[in-house]
């Protein structure tokens, strides 16, 4: 076959493969490197220089930056494991009533607006906050929310529900005769425990950990409202942007890189770990749950349900304070709309855009979903192995970091047409995009070749065949991908600070612009309308996932 | 119906080659089975000639045409999954419709062709189900029946059957032929189960290592197996050790002269089927003619219909026998001396290295 035979003869799976490297060479390679290639130039002269990493790890306030980051975001993974292992073991090995309420608490935490708790964390523990003016009362001292502490309980309170969910699964999926084969050689519950089922879970554990540290490190909400002088790479990184306006980003970028190094070097070195160690276990004698004795029984209810209590208070502040009289930002005691009326009156845009950017969003993270899992469960190329690993880039990468690259690559480019809104649209589409890929995947894996092949067999260009067979019978995955999809996106906060102007503010940057300005009747009210949306979005997923804690990993 | 025409077709699955150089003629309405174990190419053969997969090398036409341009969807070959691949989200009639819809026939047409088809393989009454409602077999039924509903030029099925008990697989066999003769449609069957291949094809093509063996009728199989491995396969074998001089052939146990018996020079084994070998207990004489091999008992079973005797020759070569059950033979202990007698014309023989050619 001649070359030009071969380009007319390329089959239509094929030149999908070729549109889907586009797209994300276009929208996310390019303005990663470009991210990555700025870090080396001089912002003075535009030539190329180490100037800025020697800077970074030379002044004060950038490594201060960088311990800070790496100081939270260790602590609030580390909480996050000490509330979430245990929470998770006694869930799956005892009988503790209200299961599905304290998942289903946790799955909210997990997908509440991220910027939240840490607003409402001030409104309870800040200088005027209610639990702070109630001991104050008292003449009792309560500490004081803001700076790292801070920053690791929320971030402790807020990512536990990774640890929790992954290792819940873990341990149900664990042959219970490992644990049995332990007690019978003599080994004491905590022998057992400590020897045995939690090396097992080990692989979950550490994945979850993970998941909070990356997430922690590039965490730009919480400590922007709660750092007050402490600063961590994503804040440092962000007011570098902003002083740097006008000329080039090349701090904010060099800080940008060094945490995704960070994430980087977390993500390897728990992969060569890993590799070390891999337990097949086929699931032959599923773990059957005790039921826990006396005090001890109310101990572990108290600790179960308290903690997803607690992980829920911000929220319940949020709607709370949305609901408070207010006069403006100051609440004038007893209860009103008043703040509904304001964002109505004031924030109209901030909703409309949000719902906007984020559904068109999904639209398209739904469609390439679609295809891209295609691509990459049934066909076997270098290809679709490529696509494969650039479906993981999007976690690792800070929104600041991905937004910054879309300023530098495509303002004033040959993209600038699609306008501010448009960038939006697409900066959130390839960041969320891994979302719905790996909902779909997870579903397509199930459904056999057989049927695409029949369908083709029969007469349906592939094209075709995709349509009207293998679409439907993804559907689900589709589904529980495009709702996550939307969660996370209506509730991006980092790249749209950076990207947003004038007419494309949404509801995460008015929420957290409001809470800077200390108008919480406000934020309390969008924030109320977000958890609507995330909460009703939950609830679709519950209904259509096949498994309903692991959705949301 | 259409002739199929395969010529040096080759396929590699990186450096697997899991066809080598298929040459096969499939003449207009047959009933073609490709026989051989698991791993043999069977399903690259045919999903190669369905297009799901290019070949490296070689033809495949049917009716004269080259088909390798076309792609899989416009092949006109229908295809039965192994795993029924009924599509799970449309009712039985749409199922069997969905080809002719992709063909723009008309309503009324696919309506009737739809009706017709499902009274043949007997789902009449099951049109309006959906497959979950369906066991294996009525499923397989609905895939046999959105196959055929086409016309396509070629039926291709793998192993339709392997999924469905045994039971309902001998009913089921039946039928197949039984729709397929009526049809008259060219069909390429695959199968790893030899009792199926004899009862239902016009030719056997058996097939090792991405090699085809021998294709022939399913008796020319049975009874002159090409080689060693179709002889080995196809029912069972006996081997016994020949000694050859210049000027004479004997068997090595029992050294019975078999000479005239071999028209070939070079080393050769011979071999024969256990049903043509007679046990008889020590002292009872063997029918004038017979070759005579002498063999202690290994082991004996009697499964009902038939009694099954393993045995060892004095050269201690294994052999196995088959006949009606004799009850003198079944008491017979561990060790017993028994003896072997076989017709002279029941004897084959083959190349004894190599491919094991058959010397005629
Ligand atoms: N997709 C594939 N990739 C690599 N090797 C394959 C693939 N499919 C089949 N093979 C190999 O090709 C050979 C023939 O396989 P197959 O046609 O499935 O055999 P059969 O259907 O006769 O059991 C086997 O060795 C098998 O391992
Ligand atoms: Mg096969």
């Amino acid at each position: 076959m001649s070359a030009l035979t071969r380009l007319r003869h390329m089959d239509f799976w094929t030149a999908i493969t070729v549109l889907i490297l586009t797209v994300l060479a276009l929208l996310l390679i390019l303005p990663i490197l470009r991210v990555l290639m700025l870090g080396f130039v001089d912002a003075d002269t535009g030539g190329f220089t180490f100037g800025n990493f020697v800077e970074v790890f030379t002044r004060n306030y950038y490594l201060n930056g960088f311990k800070n980051s790496l100081y939270v975001a260790l602590l609030g993974t580390l909480g996050a494991c000490l509330i979430g292992i245990p929470l998770a073991f006694f869930t799956a090995r005892f009988v503790v009533a209200g299961q599905t309420w304290i998942s289903t608490l946790a799955i909210l935490v997990l997908v509440a607006p991220p910027f939240i708790g840490a607003y409402a964390w001030i409104m309870m523990l800040g200088a005027n906050g209610f639990i702070t003016n109630f001991f104050a009362h008292f003449g009792i001292n309560t500490p004081t929310i803001y700076g790292a502490h801070g920053i690791v309980l929320v971030f402790t309170l807020k990512f536990f529900p990774f640890i929790y969910l992954m290792t819940q699964t873990s341990l149900n999926g664990m042959n219970k005769s490992f644990e049995d084969a332990a007690e019978n050689l003599g080994c004491t519950p905590w022998q057992r425990f400590t020897k045995i089922t939690l090396p097992l879970v080990f692989p979950a554990v550490s994945t979850g950990a993970i998941i909070c540290f990356v997430l922690a490190i590039a965490d730009f909400g919480t400590p922007a409202i709660l750092g007050r002088g402490f600063r961590t790479l994503s804040t440092i990184a962000f007011s570098a942007y902003r002083s740097e306006l006008g000329g080039l980003p090349t701090m904010a970028v060099t800080v940008s890189i060094v945490m995704m190094a960070m994430s980087m070097l977390a993500l390897l070195a728990q992969r060569r770990i890993l590799a070390k160690r891999r337990y097949a276990s086929a699931l032959t004698n599923p773990p059957r749950k005790q039921r826990m004795q006396g005090w001890r029984n109310v101990a572990m209810h108290l600790f179960c349900h308290g903690i997803v209590l607690i992980a829920m208070l911000p929220t319940l502040v949020v709607v709370y304070t949305s609901f408070l009289k207010t006069n403006g930002p100051v609440f004038i005691g007893g209860f009103g709309l008043e703040s509904y009326e304001r964002i109505l009156r004031t924030a109209p845009d901030a909703i409309t855009n949000s719902f906007i950017f984020a559904l068109s969003a999904v639209v398209l993270i739904t469609i390439f979903s679609g295809l891209i899992s295609y691509v990459i469960v049934r066909r076997d190329t270098a290809a679709s192995g490529a696509i494969d690993f650039l479906m993981m880039v999007p976690y690792l990468v800070p929104g600041v970091v991905i937004a910054i690259g879309y300023v530098t690559t495509f303002r004033g480019g040959p993209l600038d047409v699609v306008g501010t809104a448009g960038l939006l649209i697409l900066l959130y589409f390839i960041r969320r995009l891994p979302y719905g890929v790996r909902s779909t995947t997870s579903s397509l894996r199930q459904i056999k070749p057989s049927m695409e092949e029949a369908a083709v067999n029969l007469g349906a260009p592939p094209a075709h065949a995709f349509l009207i067979i293998t679409v439907p019978l993804i559907l689900p995955g589709l589904i529980v991908g495009a709702l996550m999809g939307f969660i996370t996106a209506i509730n991006e906060l980092s790249s749209t600070l950076i990207l947003y102007d004038g007419g494309t503010i949404t509801m995460p940057v008015q929420i957290y612009l409001a809470v800077l300005d200390g108008e919480f009747g406000l934020a309390g009210a969008l924030s109320t309308v977000l958890l609507i949306c995330t909460g009703a979005c939950v609830y679709a997923v519950f209904r259509f996932a096949e498994n309903r804690d692991s959705a949301f990993l | 119906m259409a002739s199929v025409e395969i010529t040096g077709l080759r396929k590699l699955y990186g450096n697997v080659m899991a066809l080598s150089d298929i040459t096969l003629s499939i003449p207009s309405g047959a009933f073609y089975t490709l026989l051989g174990p698991s791993g043999c190419g069977k399903t690259t053969l045919l999903r190669t000639i369905a297009g799901f997969h290019a070949q490296n090398s070689g033809q495949i036409a049917i009716d004269g045409a080259s088909i390798e341009d076309l792609p899989a969807h416009k092949r006109d070959v229908a295809m039965v999954f192994q795993d029924y691949a009924v599509f799970p989200h449309l009712s039985v009639r749409d199922n069997v419709a969905f080809g002719l819809k992709q063909r723009k026939v008309n309503r009324t047409e696919i309506d009737t062709r739809v009706t017709e088809v499902l009274e043949v393989v007997q789902l009449g009454h099951l049109a309006d189900r959906m497959p979950h409602e369906l066991s294996g077999g009525q499923q397989q039924r609905v895939g046999l029946a959105r196959a055929i509903v086409v016309r396509p030029k070629v039926l291709l099925m793998d192993e339709p059957l392997s999924n469905l008990d045994a039971k309902l697989r001998v009913d089921l066999r039946a039928e197949l032929r039984r729709i397929q003769r009526d049809l008259g449609i060219t069909t390429v069957y695959v199968t790893h189960d030899q009792e199926e291949a004899l009862a239902m094809s016009d030719i056997v093509c058996v097939m090792h290592g991405g090699i085809i063996q021998q294709a022939a009728p399913p008796l020319d199989i049975y009874l002159r197996p090409a080689n060693r491995f179709v002889a080995t396969f196809v029912g069972a074998n006996n081997f016994l050790a020949v000694s050859r001089t210049a000027a004479k052939a004997t068997l090595v146990s029992g050294g019975a002269e078999i000479t005239p018996l071999i028209r070939d020079d070079g080393p050769v084994v011979g071999a024969m089927r256990p049903e043509d070998v007679r046990v008889l207990a020590a002292g009872t004489t063997a029918p004038e003619g017979d070759i005579i091999v002498s063999a202690r008992i290994r082991e004996i079973s009697f499964i009902g219909r038939e009694m099954e005797i393993f045995a060892q020759t004095d050269a201690g070569e294994h052999i196995k026998a088959v006949s009606r059950p004799d009850p003198a033979i079944v008491a017979l202990p561990e060790n017993s001396p028994v003896t072997l007698a076989i017709r002279p014309d029941d004897l084959s023989f083959f190349v004894d290295s190599g491919d094991g050619v058959r010397v005629p």
